[in-house]
Formats: structure tokens, C-alpha cells, sequence
């Protein structure tokens, strides 16, 4: 990928923005990397834009494919679900402008609203200044994860959803098996274990929803009072919800508060009871365990993926690296729940 | 033969600086990386330290589940080359369902779970504790 200096990269998203919204001037500051974001860069800036006289300002921020990557997802097609969640009142952030164009920024991105706040999981387990939004938000999140899963993809024309066919979770194992046995580059029986395990107790799924596919306590923006917005729509797809809620309940999201399964907050039953309320469907537990030990051997493959797009030479760093070092954590919580 | 400081005290020196002196002085996605790095010197540090009887004990067991005769071998790289060629053989046996359940299932959880542990030993010992110290309140409940 081209490498291109902030200040290059600020000049040539001014003349984006100026095109695509028909500005008379556009002035961009405060242009800065974001820390985080292991699969995409994120860049934050303040954008002043005028037309006709009149001049609007809005907190913006900038997401843009490092380059290439082991887990291609397509930056149109996440625009397009934030859009749809959007209208439907889920709480994200606006979105503005999305190019596929690699001559605009070396490669795809989309612009978004910035919402302020803290994303930090650690703080929100740990801080007094978090200890109402720890309360309320095991109920919030289920109460929103509710309302994706009733946004409707053919009103919202999501047709480029990859569909599941007839059993969305055997889709989902078969896929990641694929991923599993491309990517890993050295025996792993545990993840073996695992396979077998699900193949076993595949759930037949009742409902095909829209699934967010990364819904967990790290993409949420939240602050003192609660959640904010839901970020990281890249992984949506058709499928069944649970899978939503047993990745929910993976233990690396926990942050060692072992106790409470739910990304450290809550316990499943309250955050099952929450859900079942707000969407008015039953939560079989079963498929949400499935779901559950599903989700963990998903993040091990994650891991290893991660690890590859820097063994392999597409992004090189050290935090990538590291995460391969990670994999065997979630190999620990599956022998724990498949024993 | 090199002379000391070993590889393992120069790594501590290295990560104790990186820790105590960079970490402080920077912020944002540059704090966070310097903290990686710190950790990812640790880890090295204890591999150095524990690889070799960690990968004899792990080829010792794999051997036995396997039920083949261990090996005597002495070079690390000979010990890691059996360990992977054993693992091999075990993922191909669980996935043909040898290991579904039976007699053998057992076995093989016990042989994965010790390997599995020992890798963390290396990796975040921390969360190996903590998961330990998890099942044992689990069992007094």
C-alpha cells in the first residue's frame, strides 16, 4: 500500500470531503491516530465546512484499511449496515462518506460521526466513575442487541449479506474450520477438541436475523451513564442470534471478572432474561452455549489469523505478533468447557 | 560461550526500561505498543528459561498417549520436530473421533490440558493462576 504522510493524507481527504458534499471550503484539525484498532486504522479530526455562507462542524473520525489482511471484510458494506442501524435508532455513530477509490487514501475507508467517550473495557470493570453504567449496562446491551436483531436487511437492501443457508450455525463452523485449517501453522488438539464438541450439538436455528458478529464490551463506546453507541459492524451477516450472545459471553472479553461471564458486568441469566423481554423470543440455553464455546474457539482462530497478517508480511507489529502468544487462553476456556 | 549478562538478564533489563522509563514518558497508541513490548520481552525471557523442560516433558506424554516408545533425543530442534509430528498424529486421531469420548478421551484431555498449560507458563502464567485458582473455588462450592 502507498505510504502517505498525515499531512498528505489531510490535504487529500479536505478535497474529498469538499467534492462529496459540495462544500464551498472545508478545514480540517486536530488530524490523529487513534490508538487501538488491530484490524483498521483509526484517525480522529474536527471538520469545518462551509456552503453557501454558512459554516457546520462536526467530530469525525476516519476508518481506513491498513492495507491488505487475512480477514478481507469490505468498508461499502460496513458503511451500509451503520446506515441501516442508524435509521432504525440502534445507537451508532452517523456515518457521512465511504470510497473503495485507492487513489483518494491508498485504500478503501469510511467517515463517521465521533462520539466521545471511553472504550476501554479495563475501566469500565475497574473505575469508580463507571459504577452506574456497570449496573445498567448488561440490560442496555441486551435491549440494543434486541433491536439489531429486528432490523430488517431486505427493507434496508443488505442483500450483499453473505446468506446462511439452511443451518446458519454449521455454516459458521464449517467456515471457521476452513479459516482454522488455512491459517494455523502448527497442531492445535484443543481447537480439535472443540470442533468435535460443536459438530456434535450443532443447534437447529429457529430465527435468521441480522447478527452484528462483534458484539462485545470492547466495540462499545460508553460513559458514565452507559452505553453511547455500538461500533465495529465489519463482521455483520445473516445468521442466527445467539451467536451474538454467546460471543458475548466469551472469556476474553471479561478481563479476568471471571465472575460475572457476561464481558465482566453480568451473569447470563440476567442478561438472557434482559434480552428475551426486550426481543420477545426465547433463549434456549443450550444454543447459547453452543454459541458460547463457538465464540471462544472463534476468537483462538482470531488470534491466529492476527498473528499471521504479521508473520505473513501485511501489517508488521508487535502487536499482532503478540497476539499469537494469546491463542493458547482460549484454548485453556475450551478444555474448561468441553471437559 | 557469551558473557553475562545471559540473554534472559539482558531481556529483563531491557523490558524493566521500556516499563518503568518509556511507558510513562509517552501516551496514546505509542504507550500502548511500548507496553506490548515490554510484555513480549517477559514472555521471551521465560522461554528461554523453561523451553527445554517444558518441550521433553510435553514429547515424553505424547509419546505415551500415542503409545510409542519415547525418544531419546537431545537437540532442542530435534525435541520440537517430535513434539510437532506427534501433535500431527494426535489432531488426525481426534478428528477421525478416536478421541469422542471412551477411556481415551480422558487421556487426551489430560495430555491437551498439560500442554495447553504450559504454553501459558511461557505466555501469561498470570491467567494460568487465575483460571487454576477459578476451578478450585468452583469444586468448594
Amino acid at each position: 500500500m502507498e505510504k502517505i504522510e498525515p499531512d498528505e493524507m489531510v490535504s487529500r481527504l479536505t478535497a474529498f470531503i469538499r467534492g462529496e458534499g459540495h462544500f464551498d471550503s472545508v478545514t480540517i484539525e486536530n488530524f490523529r491516530k487513534m490508538p487501538g484498532g488491530a484490524s483498521r486504522e483509526i484517525w480522529s479530526f474536527d471538520c469545518a465546512m462551509d456552503r453557501g455562507g454558512e459554516t457546520s462542524r462536526r467530530a469525525m473520525v476516519l476508518r481506513r484499511d491498513p492495507g491488505a489482511h487475512n480477514i478481507s471484510t469490505n468498508r461499502r458494506h460496513e458503511f451500509m449496515v451503520i446506515r441501516a442501524a442508524f435509521e432504525e435508532r440502534v445507537p451508532v455513530p452517523e456515518v457521512f462518506w465511504v470510497s473503495e477509490d485507492p487513489a483518494v487514501l491508498g485504500s478503501a475507508f469510511f467517515i463517521m460521526e465521533r462520539i466521545e467517550g471511553e472504550t476501554l473495557a479495563r475501566r469500565l470493570l475497574r473505575d469508580d466513575t463507571y459504577a452506574r453504567a456497570r449496573e445498567v449496562m448488561p440490560t442496555q446491551l441486551a435491549e440494543i442487541l434486541a433491536k439489531i436483531h429486528r432490523i430488517d436487511p431486505v427493507k434496508h437492501k443488505l442483500d450483499f449479506l453473505a446468506e446462511p443457508g439452511d443451518n446458519a450455525a454449521l455454516t459458521e463452523v464449517k467456515r471457521y474450520e476452513e479459516n482454522f485449517r488455512r491459517l494455523a501453522l502448527e497442531p492445535h488438539p484443543a481447537f480439535e477438541l472443540a470442533f468435535r464438541w460443536l459438530l456434535k450439538r450443532v443447534p437447529k436455528t429457529p430465527r435468521k436475523t441480522l447478527v452484528h458478529g462483534d458484539y462485545r464490551i470492547g466495540n462499545v463506546i460508553f460513559g458514565p451513564e452507559g452505553v453511547r453507541t455500538i461500533l465495529d459492524w465489519e463482521l455483520a451477516h445473516l445468521g442466527d442470534p445467539m451467536e451474538d450472545v454467546g460471543w458475548m459471553c466469551v472469556r476474553a472479553w471479561r478481563f479476568g471478572n471471571d465472575q460475572k461471564p457476561v464481558g465482566g458486568l453480568g451473569t447470563r441469566g440476567d442478561f438472557f432474561r434482559a434480552y428475551e423481554k426486550a426481543s420477545g423470543t426465547n433463549v434456549d440455553p443450550e444454543s447459547a452455549r453452543f454459541w458460547e464455546v463457538f465464540g471462544n474457539l472463534r476468537w483462538g482462530i482470531i488470534t491466529i489469523s492476527q498473528a499471521r497478517t504479521h508473520i505473513d508480511g501485511f501489517v508488521k507489529s508487535v502487536e499482532l505478533a503478540s497476539i499469537g502468544r494469546r491463542t493458547a487462553e482460549t484454548e485453556l476456556e475450551l478444555l474448561n468447557l468441553i471437559e | 560461550m557469551q558473557d553475562r549478562p545471559t540473554s534472559v538478564e539482558l531481556l529483563e533489563a531491557a523490558a524493566d526500561f521500556v516499563e518503568s522509563e518509556l511507558v510513562p514518558a509517552i501516551q496514546g497508541a505509542r504507550q500502548f505498543q511500548a507496553r506490548v513490548v515490554a510484555n513480549v520481552m517477559r514472555v521471551v525471557a521465560r522461554e528461554i528459561k523453561l523451553e527445554d523442560p517444558l518441550v521433553r516433558n510435553e514429547v515424553k506424554a505424547l509419546a505415551h498417549l500415542l503409545g510409542h516408545d519415547s525418544p531419546h533425543l537431545h537437540s532442542l530442534d530435534d525435541l520440537r520436530a517430535a513434539d510437532v509430528k506427534m501433535g500431527e498424529e494426535l489432531t488426525a486421531r481426534i478428528r477421525a473421533g478416536e478421541a469422542d469420548d471412551g477411556d481415551w478421551r480422558q487421556n487426551v484431555l489430560a495430555v491437551v490440558r498439560r500442554s495447553v498449560e504450559d504454553k501459558l507458563r511461557i505466555a501469561n502464567p498470570r491467567y494460568l493462576e487465575n483460571d487454576i485458582a477459578i476451578r478450585n473455588s468452583r469444586e468448594e462450592d
